[in-house]
């Protein structure tokens, strides 16, 4: 029997988790964003306000999501564009394809968009025999190992120079000397180069969709997304119908939150807006411009209230970056298209709480994701929710069930307890005495296995507590 | 192509409509303020942050320091075609800038991939993040991005305190109803995916240089 989405999980995360050069490269990585996002957030007058002015702002602009996608949609339309609303991935899918097939699209250059990875768009053009550059530096690295994104913000964050520089020689066919990273920069331009000037469609998603302007915003540093929407003649924008905002002037807030919160920055390199085709007396930009609006289980998540502010993110990483979960396993080893906390939350709705309600789980209810999110979603309180709607919509295993039958009777007879107290402590002390702490006889495996054993106590609560009463 | 038949817009427009009839839990008082320090003195402020964002800003007092600025950057530059927006200020200083060079005018087409440097002007300035706002009408969408270098030349007149104040600005000119494109550069195109470490130049220009005249 193939091993279940929540053992795999299980599994990955044991062997990343002791993996102590990986471990390493993502510490350095998150030192060096925390101290920038330090910087960034010292340039705000009052960081806590701005966030609840963004909070105030996507809330506006999901519970009036339909009003400000049409506003969207006509002017996009009036302009020359097309707009397809897609009810889920497969949809999403077979309209792109259709339009790359139409149009006579061989090549294909793509900025960085979750989207387009929730929606699998690379393997359904490729089946069609197109070939798919990714061209955001980090993007085209996993692509070359042919993995999913690592991080949300920075998909190779996982992989250190000399491993990109050996990945090169292998796969690009030319070693960089002493692996400088601005060597190793340039080889990727010189390569993508030659994608961009021979794709005739540039796919991008978009950080938001601006209604009143009728126009998206997409923010990125290499300018690969800039490439990606002014050379080839067909532009396609993938994106979830969420990410609006009501109006042009409140990017005013959601760049620098958005640069900020993701990398630090006082706001990122290029922050563009397209609202249409090339228009006539233009000296450039591409001929078709097509807006794909991807619902895939949004509107469900829409209409369970209590979470729906989940659909206010604005995908800044900031909440994995935090997470002490995410620090120590990574974004693979969720094996989902968004890892982190935030992941965790959105996973189930999208991907079905059958499946994903382990999830939940893999957090510490710290909630320091909640306290850096930049739109103030309360993301530890979501995973809960998650947790007890898995349990009163029946979707706990057998075990699971028996297993807190067995412990509310034990906790509700203090006779029981108590001798289950001692059995544990007995039994657990013997196995350490006989050297077996962490193995397959151990019921503290999970934890022994790939540490020291964790230390035994010598007494029960209960008996230090009615000792500590006498002696006061 | 022919318009788009869309027989998943009706469905999920209804959803969504259906999922807004339970109000959210969640409410907020009405936030105001200002949610940034207000800037003193934006000339000041648009240098300091340039500087941080790893652009070039030189001041020049009027158009023929200008075109002497510019004439400094473009012998700095290999050789080659440098491609300039047709706009009749930068027909006016370019010739004494750099009479030699070859120039392929924004009227002529997009910028050649081989261009050694774009010549371009700004819709506006943006002090409060050291940026510029160009849009299609500033030589078109590659005219920022393509080439190794892009110039812009601007005058002090451009510049606004913030970027509410140029976002609002742009949205009461109807900049997306003008222009299929506009965009807020902030800087080199510049990348820190391997390592953390900061490299200039991942897919477009590497220099950002802005030519800042006092006078019109």
């Amino acid at each position: 029997m193939s091993a279940t989405r929540a053992q795999r999980f299980l599994h990955d995360a044991a062997i990343k988790s002791a993996d102590l050069v990986h471990r390493e490269i993502i510490r350095h990585g998150i030192d060096s964003y925390d101290a920038s996002v330090l910087r960034g957030r010292a340039r705000f007058k009052d960081w806590q306000s701005a966030r609840r002015k963004c909070q105030q702002i996507k809330q506006d602009a999901i519970n009036h999501l339909d009003k400000y996608l049409l506003q969207f949609e006509e002017k996009v339309i009036a302009r020359g564009g097309h707009v397809f609303w897609a009810e889920d991935a497969e949809q999403a899918c077979t309209y792109i394809t259709h339009v790359a097939g139409q149009l006579g699209v061989r090549n294909v250059v793509k900025s960085k968009s979750m989207v387009t990875e929730e929606i699998h768009l690379s393997p359904a053009l490729e089946k069609l025999g197109i070939k798919v550059w990714e061209t955001d530096l980090g993007e085209f690295i996993v692509q070359l190992r042919n993995e999913p994104p690592y991080h949300i913000v920075t998909p190779a964050m996982h992989l250190n120079r000399h491993q990109i520089s050996d990945l090169f020689s292998e796969k690009l066919g030319e070693r960089i000397s002493g692996d400088d990273p601005g060597q190793l920069v340039a080889l990727a331009r010189r390569k993508l180069r030659q994608a961009f000037f021979s794709a005739e469609m540039g796919i991008s998603g978009a950080n938001f969709i601006v209604a009143d302007a009728g126009g998206i915003a997409i923010t990125t540093n290499e300018g690969n997304g800039r490439l990606c929407t002014s050379v080839p003649r067909i532009h396609v924008v993938v994106t979830g119908i969420e990410k609006v905002v009501p109006r042009l002037e409140d990017l005013a807030l959601f760049w620098p939150m958005l640069a900020t919160s993701g990398t630090g920055q006082p706001i990122t390199t290029y922050s563009t807006l397209i609202g249409g085709p090339r228009r006539r007396g233009e000296v450039d930009g591409p001929e078709e411009f097509h807006v794909v609006l991807v619902d895939n289980g949004r509107s469900k998540l829409l209409e369970d209230a209590e979470q729906r502010e989940v659909l206010h993110c604005i995908r800044c990483g900031a909440c994995l970056n935090i997470c002490p979960v995410y620090r120590h396993i990574g974004g693979h080893a969720y094996g989902t298209t968004y890892p982190g906390p935030i992941g965790s939350v959105l996973t189930p709705h999208l991907n079905g709480l059958e499946q994903f309600k382990h999830l939940s789980y893999a957090s510490s209810l710290c909630g320091a994701c909640t306290s850096v999110c930049p739109v103030s979603i309360d993301l530890h309180h979501h995973l809960l929710h998650n947790r007890r709607n898995a349990v009163s919509q029946g979707k706990t295993n057998f075990a699971e069930r028996m297993s807190f039958r067995a412990w509310r009777f034990v906790v509700l007879h203090p006779r029981i307890y108590r001798l289950a107290g001692w059995l544990g402590r007995t039994t657990l002390r013997l196995l350490y005495r006989l050297g077996l702490a962490g193995s397959i006889l151990d019921p503290m495996r999970p934890w022994n296995r790939g540490r020291a054993p964790m230390p035994l106590p010598t007494e029960s609560f209960r008996s230090r507590w009615r000792r500590h009463l006498a002696a006061n | 192509m022919q318009p788009t038949d869309n027989p998943g817009r009706e469905q999920i427009l209804q959803r969504i409509g259906a999922a807004l009839r339970t109000p959210s839990p969640h409410g907020s008082d009405a936030v105001s303020g200002e949610f940034f320090e207000p800037i003193t003195n934006s000339l000041e402020r648009f240098q300091q942050e340039c500087a941080g964002n790893l652009m070039e800003c030189t001041l020049t007092s009027d158009s023929a320091s200008s075109a002497l600025q510019l004439a400094k950057v473009l012998d700095s530059l290999p050789e080659g075609e440098v491609f300039v927006q047709d706009d009749p200020m930068l027909r006016q200083i370019l010739p004494t800038a750099n009479p030699a060079r070859p120039i392929q005018w924004s009227s002529e087409g997009a910028p050649r991939e081989a261009s050694q440097a774009t010549i371009t002007l700004a819709d506006a300035l943006i002090a409060q993040t050291g940026s510029i706002l160009v849009s299609a009408s500033c030589g078109g969408r590659g005219a920022s991005i393509i080439a190794p270098c892009h110039i812009v030349y601007a005058t002090l007149a451009q510049l606004v305190p913030d970027l509410q104040t140029a976002l609002a600005n742009a949205y009461r000119q109807g900049i997306l109803d003008r222009n299929s494109f506009a965009c807020v550069i902030s800087g080199s195109s510049r990348t820190a995916d391997i390592e953390k470490i900061l490299i200039q130049g991942a897919h477009g220009p590497r220099r950002l240089v802005v030519i800042l005249q006092r006078e019109n």
